[in-house]
């Protein structure tokens, strides 16, 4: 009875309630999301941690798995408590997402001590293999973009790259995107001077810098449909070009949502933004787990293949369901 | 050699300019499968309804009884973004004055200003396609114009007189204690996101004793057009995502030589889909690559009730679709016949 509540509690979604009875043994896969709150952002993205939720409930439909879903509420005690309870709920694997390190360092030795393997999410969970976001590669990614379309549109012009973030938020993971977008704008252009600045500031360095064209990687989705307001209203617009980073459903939709980059607004000065695909993570880690159970060798670190998007490319990447 | 490379630079300019989907027919052959019904076929599926299929189909009318099977267009039904079906309403004899002659004749007539796929409505040959290539391997960039498709239209279509099959995964899905319903529904529902499997067709079609055969419409509930009926309230909810059948139900129903597939769903697949990086990927299997319609938003509420309680779930399927020329697909008024 305890364990029927449980399970009510933290949502059971059988594959098998969807899915045709496949060969082979059935798992039980433990799942403890970060936080489930659709008004919570995580990773520095634009991206909510609901999304996440519903990419494995949607990803398990079709495999031989029966997932136990939990929720950390981004609390560290959270999470150890629900490790303890995902060892009593007898899954086979254990699939943790919590950005506390200690506490992951706490799930290890209950997992360990359970005998239960343990896959972990953008977060090292001692002796448990990563799937994780490349924030170095994603921005390297967007650098480089903003690169070849300097050179291909302003060759000759006074250039300025400009990051914005918000700083203080996920710094690590922020220092990692704006490390990468630096080597990628350098890599072709390198002379060019480049300044990390917070969003509040663009609007004064851009009309500190009347002469310049102004190449602008912004940390997050939200922050470029902000910085290209910002721009807009500095009347700077025509002299910008901007590439998020996410492709969180702020920034693309389907036909009717008509958002910034969509086939048919490809004169936007937000010309692309990198893919992060937390929406997608169910369909990249299922797999793994499914893979570390049935006793195969999976890498120590398994990184997300990132992916510029642009308003041509968009629709190939996230087929919208809506018609006109 | 100055020749050769004119000829090259010629060649890839007419490339360059050549439309962004232009495949060719060659290319279309690789795409889409060809129509069993020959090189030169427009129709699709429809050339399955024989005098001898429609004769079969009217043994299922045992007691007369007619049960709708298409919902009331109107204002406020589930359309996405800027799609729209509006009437104006044209009623000047009923002005003081306006009846014509001494018996007082008035009239009304109607302007209908609609795009065709609303409401209750047939998926045509037209409707989709992979690139430019379409049913029977038809290089659709050839056969465009502002206002209409001159091959593949809807005046291509024979009769739908056949036998109607309601399959019902409502109570499939309760006989397997396996129903995650929507909050939304009033009524038993399929949540979106269910993925309607081969094995879960058949194993409604078993419940009923029912076995498929060429030339059936096969129906299903999910108990998700409960939605539709609570129009507008529950149109984003109904919109979001939907119960269908996924790809291998698809293949299974185009195997048994099906002539429509239609369920009380606006896209009759599921949505969000197994693969996130395919668009409606039932759509091609059925219309594309196997000439099978597919009819979206069919009213099966009543008719899964007449199933349940006779036990019978074949019906003669009325269906009448207006042969306007050039028409991907149109909306539709469905009776089943018992």
């Amino acid at each position: 009875m305890k364990r029927a509540a449980a399970l009510a509690i933290c949502g059971l979604v059988a594959g098998a309630a969807v899915a045709p009875a496949a060969p082979g043994p059935r798992y039980r896969i433990g799942f403890a999301n970060l936080t489930d709150d659709p008004g919570t952002k995580i990773e520095a993205t634009g991206f909510t941690g609901d999304l996440v939720r519903e990419s494995f409930v949607l990803a398990v439909r079709e495999l031989p798995v029966d997932l136990v879903l939990y929720d950390n509420h981004g609390d560290p005690h959270r999470a150890i408590a629900n490790a303890e309870t995902a060892v009593r709920d007898r899954v086979d694997l254990f699939i943790e997402y919590n950005d506390d390190p200690s506490a992951n360092a706490s799930v290890a030795a209950i997992m360990t001590k359970a005998g239960l393997p343990v896959l972990a999410i953008n977060y090292p969970v001692p002796g448990a293999p990563l799937y994780t976001a490349d924030d170095g590669e994603a921005g390297r990614i967007a650098g480089e973009a903003l690169a070849e379309s300097a050179l291909r549109d302003w060759e000759g012009h006074p250039l300025l790259g400009l990051i914005v973030g918000d700083w203080e938020r996920g710094a690590a993971r922020l220092d990692a995107r704006a490390a990468g977008v630096r080597a990628g704008l350098t890599r072709r252009l390198k002379t060019l001077r480049i300044v990390k600045i917070a969003p509040a500031d663009l609007g004064r360095v851009a009309s500190a810098n009347p002469g310049a064209k102004l190449l602008v990687a912004t940390m997050s989705d939200p922050l470029a449909l902000a910085a290209k307001q910002t721009l807009e209203a500095a009347g700077r617009a025509g002299d910008a070009v901007i590439v998020g980073q996410g492709l969180d459903p702020s920034i693309h939709g389907g036909q009717s949502d008509r958002r910034e980059i969509d086939p048919n607004n490809r004169g936007s000065i937000v010309f692309g933004s990198v893919a992060f695909y937390l929406d997608r993570y169910g369909y990249e880690v299922l797999p793994l787990a499914l893979a570390v159970l049935r006793g195969e060798r999976i890498p120590a670190r398994t990184v997300t293949r990132h992916v510029l998007v642009t308003a041509s490319t968009v629709w190939r990447e996230y087929p919208p369901t809506d018609l006109q | 050699m100055k020749l050769v490379r004119i000829a090259a630079t010629l060649a890839l300019v007419l490339a360059l300019a050549a439309p962004a989907f232009a495949q060719g027919d060659a290319a279309c052959k690789n795409l889409v499968a060809p129509s069993p019904f020959g090189p030169t076929d427009q129709t699709g599926a429809t050339n399955r309804v024989t005098p001898a299929v429609t004769k079969a189909a009217a043994a299922e009318i045992q007691e007369g009884k007619a049960i709708p099977m298409s919902f009331i267009l109107k204002d406020g039904v589930p359309l996405f973004g800027t799609r729209f079906s509006k009437t104006v309403l044209t009623a000047h004899s009923l002005a003081p004055g306006g009846a014509f002659g001494e018996n007082q004749v008035t009239y009304m007539e109607d302007t209908w200003l609609s795009q065709s796929h609303v409401g209750t409505h047939l998926d045509g040959m037209g409707h989709i396609g992979i690139r430019d290539c379409y049913y029977n391997q038809t290089q659709m960039g050839k056969f465009i114009t502002q206002n209409y498709i001159t091959k593949l239209g809807l005046e291509n279509l024979k009769s739908f007189a056949t036998r109607g099959v309601l399959v019902d995964l409502v109570r499939y899905y309760q006989s397997q204690n396996k129903l995650r319903s929507n909050p939304a529904c009033t009524k038993p529902c399929l949540d979106k996101g269910t993925v309607i499997s081969a094995a879960d067709v058949q194993g409604a079609l078993k419940m009923t004793n029912t076995t498929l055969r060429e030339g059936d419409i096969v129906i299903i509930h999910t108990g998700w057009g409960n939605l539709f009926e609570q129009f507008p309230k529950q149109n984003a909810v109904f919109s979001s995502g939907e119960p269908g059948p996924g790809k291998d139900a698809a293949r299974w129903l185009a195997d048994q030589k099906i002539v429509a597939l239609g369920a009380d769903t606006w896209g009759v697949e599921v949505l969000p889909n197994e693969d996130p990086k395919e668009a409606f990927p039932v759509h091609p299997i059925l219309l594309t690559n196997n000439g099978i319609h597919i009819i979206e938003n069919v009213r099966t509420d009543l008719m899964a009730d007449e199933v349940a309680r006779t036990g019978r779930a074949t019906f003669f399927f009325y269906m009448s679709v207006p042969r306007a020329y050039g028409l991907t697909g149109n909306f539709v008024g469905i009776d089943g016949i018992r």
